[in-house]
């Protein structure tokens, strides 16, 4: 199996992480407020965003622009916060910064429609690549999986030196919220095949193979109906909030604000319980630090 | 070295002429999404055979045609130059020609031929029908250049570049209209400009009145050098004509003649009208059967399975105005909309229709009724657009993967821009899941759903056109549709990806 997989599966907890977060949790960042600088905040409270990016580093960022929905309805990631992602990136030495998805809708209209394009703010450095074409990606082995024993990932993950994974909170009809595991959905050919699977489960598994470095979750405003792709029901929760462990990420932004008109937790998201079972993180909002700040 | 004379001018015509067609180009690939730029169709604008078989055909003036008043002026003046010089057709036709190269002049003439496709047309679209989709040289060529050139290019770039691979239902007919035309040059050059070309009778017949043409001086020696070069074979040297009708003033002859006895000016003559009795009854024979077969024709039968474009006028309105050019499919982001082939009867040959499974018509887009010519997709805004109703969403339960084998799948659900489907708990032998369901009230039939059902081969949500809207005029929009979109708290089930207390 290639070497870039193994890299990007193996660097972030065991590599990246602080001795004291083993111990204690997953520390997570969390920032609120009307200023738009809440992703620089929120990475300044788990160590800086020089923790993540080094110097002439290669940088990938999954966004979801898979639907052609407007702006503000919450069903893609705001082109605000992808642009302070990418200026991070920038400022801390990254010698390139790939913005991808394979969307769902036509690339073209997702890419008009999510306004994406805003956050490419440096031409010779950033760029933005749709992934529509199955040639763009590479068969690998799931060793961990059940439902999903290999799958096609995007070759361009496996080339790069760090992944951010930058979903928008929003619901899902399928799998009743769409966030950080869910979203690396978006980096495989072969979407449809999951979802002939035991989807929850499927989602998860992807996850033991896709590890991004940082999660970054846009939840300025977030889709608690109608999701994936709108309209529905959008709150204003200006907030960002961010983790290496993806799995706590996805699980204490569930506890955030109500989906479909009620509450859940981490613990009452199927795809999330299962990668927890998996050993991807940690599901209990009890043993996280949180790190929380107004901006 | 100098340039001789004559060549200069030949060289000058082409250069004219390959200007045209490289517009006409030009504006075939400004045919694309987002592109809202006024005057794309100018060609189609100023096809004066357009304005007059559509007006006939529906029976109302079609005003956006109105800037062809200019050609007939211009013609009447100047005579049939827009053949020679402009016609994108008959720059391709000249090209392949001059590649024909025929070895022996072959004297074929079936120059009523043109008057009698003329009154074909004319007839087909008094029955309330419009044919001008096998004759007009601007729609054979702009339908060639969709339906057969515009997907040979985007495979061949899809080799190198990141571009969207286009293809279509039906090129082969498409092909073999363009083939045929020029294949014609294998009889005689510019044929079908000389005997078939209704556009070409249309102008020549107003030529006939022209202000300038060419008149033969009492120099002439009948050298007949004119005779022999002129393409379209207007000129009689033994008579000392030049027939108004056919010259498409391509000015050869004058350049070329040894004896400078042929000249371009202000009338000096006029020739006889020599639509003789037979010809003009030829032709009435041919419009009275043609009317029949029109008739014939026009007969059809509401077929489900034709999803229209959005916006499309009512279907006999619609198919009077469609001019079945392509514009609208080669526009289509999604490459959904797919040229009909006998879906429509054989007058529906070409015209566009929604092939969901190819591509769903997408919420946030309007273009097709932006770029076509005749309307006969309105020219929608885009907040009336989203709410026109194509067709209804139905789930095949026996074959959808969430009632028949208990999957969470719901792509249909995640696909719907207007949650039309939703995703409803029903317990099927014991097993209590989200299935989905279509609320035909909301469902527009975009067949977003159906493009991306994951159950292969035929999708197990497929639209029909049932419940279809089709207005001449007046708003889609409805207060009803509106308060059914906008109800605060849909009665949305709560995701089987939930575990919900008690479980």
């Amino acid at each position: 199996m290639s070497s870039g997989i193994a890299a990007v599966t193996l660097l972030p907890r065991h590599l990246l992480s602080l001795e004291k977060e083993q111990s204690a949790g997953p520390v997570l960042g969390v920032a609120y407020g009307e200023k738009p600088n809440l992703v620089e905040k929120a990475i300044e409270l788990i160590g800086g965003i020089q923790r993540f990016v080094k110097q002439g580093d290669r940088v990938c960022i999954k966004p979801n622009i898979s639907f052609a929905a407007n702006i503000g309805c919450g069903a893609t990631t705001s082109p605000a916060i992808a642009r302070q992602v990418v200026q991070l990136c920038l400022d801390a030495g990254a010698s390139k910064v790939i913005l991808v998805d394979h969307t769902i809708q036509d690339p073209n209209l997702c890419v008009e429609r999510s306004q994406i394009e805003e956050a490419v703010t440096d031409r010779k450095k950033v760029s933005l690549l749709t992934l529509n074409k199955e040639r763009q990606f590479a068969e690998i082995e799931i060793p961990r999986g059940r439902e999903l024993q290999s799958t096609k990932i995007a070759k361009l993950i496996q080339s790069v030196d760090k992944l951010i994974n930058l979903p928008t909170a929003k619901s899902h009809s399928a799998t009743g919220v769409s966030l950080g595991i869910k979203n690396l959905m978006g980096l495989i050919w072969d979407r449809a095949y999951l979802h002939r699977k035991n989807l929850h489960r499927a989602v998860a598994e992807l996850g033991t193979v896709i590890n991004p470095d940082l999660t970054v979750v846009d939840a300025t405003k977030a889709l608690t109906s109608g999701g994936p792709g709108g309209p529905g029901k959008t709150v204003e929760l200006n907030r960002v909030i961010v983790g290496t462990d993806v799995v706590a990420v996805d699980s204490y932004t569930v506890g955030i604000t109500q989906w479909y008109n009620k509450s859940f937790t981490g613990r009452s998201v199927k795809y999330i319980v299962e990668a927890s079972e998996l050993g991807l993180g940690e599901i209990d909002v009890g043993k996280m630090r949180i790190q929380e700040r107004r901006v | 070295m100098t340039i001789p004379k004559r060549q200069k001018h030949r060289i000058a015509r082409w250069l004219i002429q390959i200007l045209f067609l490289a517009l006409f180009l030009f504006l075939f690939f400004q045919i694309r999404y987002g592109n809202q730029s006024p005057f794309q169709d100018i060609f189609f604008r100023l096809d004066p055979l357009i304005l007059l078989v559509t007006s006939i055909a529906q029976r109302a003036i079609l005003w956006v045609a109105g800037l062809s008043v200019l050609l007939v002026v211009t013609t009447l003046i100047l005579g049939r130059f827009f053949c020679g010089f402009v016609c994108p057709l008959g720059t391709v036709i000249d090209v392949s020609d001059s590649m024909i190269r025929l070895r022996r002049r072959n004297e074929f003439s079936a120059r009523n031929g043109k008057y009698i496709a003329l009154l074909l047309l004319a007839v087909f679209a008094l029955a309330g029908t419009s044919f001008l989709h096998f004759f007009d040289p601007l729609i054979i060529l702009e339908r060639a250049l969709t339906l057969v050139f515009f997907p040979v290019v985007t495979h061949l770039a899809g080799l190198l570049l990141d571009v969207r691979i286009v293809g279509y239902t039906e090129t082969v007919a498409a092909f073999l209209v363009l083939a045929l035309v020029i294949g014609f040059g294998f009889v005689t050059p510019r044929f079908w400009c000389r005997n078939v070309c209704p556009l070409g009778g249309l102008l020549g017949a107003l030529s006939h009145f022209s202000l300038f043409r060419f008149s033969l001086y009492a120099r002439c020696e009948q050298c007949s050098v004119c005779q022999a070069i002129c393409p379209t074979g207007a000129i009689s040297s033994g008579e000392a004509r030049v027939d108004s009708r056919e010259c498409i003033v391509c000015l050869r002859c004058q350049y070329e003649c040894p004896h400078d006895a042929i000249r371009y000016g202000m009338r000096r003559s006029v020739n006889p009208f020599d639509l003789k009795r037979r010809q003009f009854l030829t032709g009435m024979g041919a419009s009275i059967l043609s009317l029949s077969a029109a008739r014939f024709f026009v007969r059809r039968k509401p077929n489900p399975n034709l999803i229209r474009p959005p916006g499309s006028i009512p279907e006999e309105a619609f198919l009077s105005a469609c001019i079945h050019c392509g514009r609208c499919m080669k526009v289509c982001p999604t490459n959904g909309l797919q040229p009909c082939i006998l879906e429509a009867g054989i007058e529906g040959l070409w015209t566009p229709r929604l092939i969901p499974r190819i591509g769903g018509c997408e919420k946030n887009c309007n273009m097709c009724g932006q770029v076509c010519p005749t309307s006969a997709i309105r020219r929608l805004p885009l907040e009336e657009k989203i709410f026109v109703k194509m067709g209804s969403a139905a789930i095949h339960r026996p074959r959808c993967i969430a009632w028949a084998q208990n999957m969470v799948c719901l792509i249909c659900d995640e696909a719907c821009p207007h949650n039309a489907i939703r995703s409803v708990n029903r317990t099927i032998r014991g097993i209590s899941l989200p299935r989905p369901l279509v609320d035909e009230r909301i469902c527009t039939g975009c067949g977003l759903c159906e493009s991306r059902c994951p159950t292969e081969g035929q999708a197990a949500i497929q639209v029909f056109a049932i419940g279809e809207e089709r207005k001449a005029k007046g708003s889609y929009i409805t207060e009803e549709k509106v308060r059914l979109r906008t109800c605060e708290e849909k009665t949305e089930d709560i995701p089987s990806g939930f575990i919900l207390d008690g479980n």
